[in-house]
């Protein structure tokens, strides 16, 4: 058995904080992110959508991996439109391409230099569709147990659907990264602080209320999804996707198997000769939470071997 | 960068020639694969020619020319293995390198894996690298990627086209490796081994059955004792992505530090037809079992 790391123990306690949160208006919506260290870029997306009251993703996902990356990139995690503590979309646009358009006009803003663009889940879908949309603002493209993304059957509706708790509960968030975990345990009391401070949030209950109680989750955000999603598919299978890009799958996922990692490498390996994929093991959903050491390990190599003086 | 030197290491009267450089804590040992007198081509310590840099760059890193290989002597027996494991980890302890990072490729997967079970304390990690030799067969289909080589065995004109035949991309046979190989089969270690590759390949794939067996056995019934690491090139000739996710699977059963990498566009010998990508993922690895970037 392989000895507890460092890394895994102040895991454990919940991990290093996040850098203080910084402002910027992107298209008139105030965006909230987090940003530390210098050097190449690298900007994270983290998943999960707006108007859910089971979980709420935010910035803080990435804490186990923005202060050691700092030692030698410019890390950057923001909120999504809608999510964390970034405004809702203008005028009801609670849509995947709003959030695309808000990832690009981020990156925009801060006036960054071609990005190593991390997704994850949702995010892995964003980040992939704003590289396709948008392939000067990205430099490498890291993908990280993206169902959204693979070209297969998610099946978060079974793992996560009905949960014994009430909504907006700790318990509730708690049960949701738990089941999404090979290893429960990595589910920490900050990280759910994180969670409870986004769902207590007023705006992030009205983003709930359009989602759920007027039904824009099903009539506006799931089709536009799903169209997005044919089309973004049909793009990378003609091969549009022209950055080198590195596949991450937990190999322990319920809702997003490793089997969906292994066919979006052979779409995306058909066209790119810069594509990899890396499976690691005793990981759920959350690879860069479970095994943070070895995940910000690879990412570094990978944002450094496709840096800017790079191949 | 780091110089990459030829020297000599003499294990108690056995005398093994190694490519070594670089320096720092957790050195990796590099396995070359191949059976000696039997691969269609002259296998040893050059092969890892286009990583060692990247290796050296960041770790002692110490490549032997095998038993059998290149400027190393067979001995008696044929080779087997086990022998080879016990070879490599004596190595391990004339030159104080453990524990080390031990990366294998085909048949040095194998003797990667008999060594991290005879003596985990020495070895720190594995990475099996695009190697068929470890993965389970099943009654599995012929490979006949090598099934008609061109006259005459070991000439330089017979080990390209072994060595193109087992590529994704040949760009990387250039004409040290050539040079080496053809060099090689004029040393007395490969002549030995042609003049008894009928009872080498015998014992060879007796040693071969009985090291995988105890490999699954002690994933099946225990756990493999040490971090590990598949590296598979997505476009290998010799075996499939689905060998390597099974070898992968075996080990992850058990393993907590189990990964699986797979390298586009790479065949047989990804660490010489894609190295940076293959460093990436083995430098990353190493690193990462340390906490470090």
């Amino acid at each position: 058995m392989a000895a507890v790391t460092t890394m895994e123990r102040t895991a454990a306690t919940g991990g290093p904080p996040m850098p203080e949160r910084k402002w910027v208006d992107v298209g008139g919506i105030r965006t909230g992110y987090h940003e530390s260290g210098r050097g190449e870029p690298i900007v994270f997306i983290y998943g999960g959508n707006f108007g859910t009251a089971d979980s709420a993703s935010s910035a803080f996902t990435w804490n186990l991996n923005m202060a050691p990356l700092a030692e030698r990139f410019r890390v950057i995690a923001f909120d999504k439109v809608g999510q964390g503590h970034t405004d809702n979309p203008l005028n009801d646009d609670y849509t995947m391409q709003a959030v695309v358009r808000h990832a690009a006009g981020f990156i925009k803003a801060l006036k960054l230099p071609p990005v190593h663009l991390v997704g994850h889940s949702r995010g892995g879908f964003a980040a992939a569709r704003m590289t396709l949309e948008n392939q000067h603002l990205v430099r490498s493209l890291t993908i990280v147990n993206s169902g959204t993304l693979m070209p297969r059957v998610g099946t978060n509706e079974v793992v996560l659907g009905k949960p014994p708790f009430a909504p907006y509960t700790r318990e509730c968030a708690r049960w949701v990264y738990e089941n999404y975990s090979f290893n429960r345990a990595i589910v920490t009391d900050a990280w759910i602080d994180a969670v409870m401070e986004t769902l207590d949030l007023p705006k992030y209950r009205e983003s709930v209320r359009k989602m759920v109680d007027e039904g824009f989750g099903t009539t506006r955000f799931a089709p536009n999804l799903a169209r997005d999603k044919r089309e973004t598919l049909q793009w990378l299978r003609d091969g549009r996707l022209q950055r080198p890009t590195q596949i991450v799958w937990g190999f322990n996922d319920r809702t997003a198997t490793v089997e969906g990692g292994f066919a979006l490498f052979e779409m995306l390996a058909a066209h790119e000769r810069r594509t990899q994929l890396h499976v690691v093991n005793e990981s759920g959903h959350f690879p860069f939470r479970e095994h943070p050491e070895r995940f910000n390990a690879l990412l570094a190599d990978f944002a450094a071997g496709f840096a800017a003086e790079g191949v | 960068m780091s110089a990459i030197t030829r020297t000599t290491i003499d294990l108690g009267g056995r005398r093994l020639s190694v490519l070594r450089g670089g320096q720092g804590a957790e050195p990796a040992l590099l396995l070359h694969g191949g059976v000696p007198g039997v691969t269609p081509y002259c296998s040893g310590a050059h092969v890892w020619a286009r990583y060692l840099p990247f290796a050296a760059a960041e770790r002692h890193v110490v490549a032997p020319d095998l038993p059998g290989f290149g400027d190393s002597e067979g001995g008696d027996e044929p080779c087997r293995i086990d022998a080879l494991a016990r070879v490599a980890l004596a190595l391990i302890e004339a030159l104080k390198l453990g524990p080390c990072h031990v990366v294998g490729h085909d048949q040095g997967g194998l003797v990667a894996l008999s060594m991290a079970l005879a003596a985990p304390a020495s070895v720190r990690s594995i990475s099996i690298v695009a190697s068929p030799a470890a993965a389970p067969t099943g009654d599995s289909v012929e490979n006949v990627t090598l099934a008609n080589p061109p006259p005459a065995p070991w000439s330089r004109g017979a080990q390209a086209w072994t060595l193109e035949r087992l590529s994704h991309d040949p760009t990387h046979i250039d004409s040290a490796l050539l040079d080496r190989c053809a060099a090689c089969a004029e040393l007395p270690a490969h002549r030995q081994a042609v003049a008894r590759a009928g009872e080498t390949a015998k014992a060879f794939a007796a040693s071969a059955a009985k090291a995988k067996g105890d490999f699954y056995t002690v994933c099946r019934d225990g756990a493999f004792p040490v971090p590990a690491q598949i590296v598979w090139g997505a476009d290998d000739p010799m075996t499939t992505v689905e060998h390597g996710r099974v070898l992968f699977g075996i080990i992850a059963e058990r393993q907590r530090a189990t990964h699986f990498h797979l390298i586009n566009r790479a065949g047989s010998f990804p660490f010489r037809e894609t190295p940076a990508a293959f460093h990436l993922a083995v430098g990353a690895f190493h690193r990462g079992l340390a906490g470090a970037l």
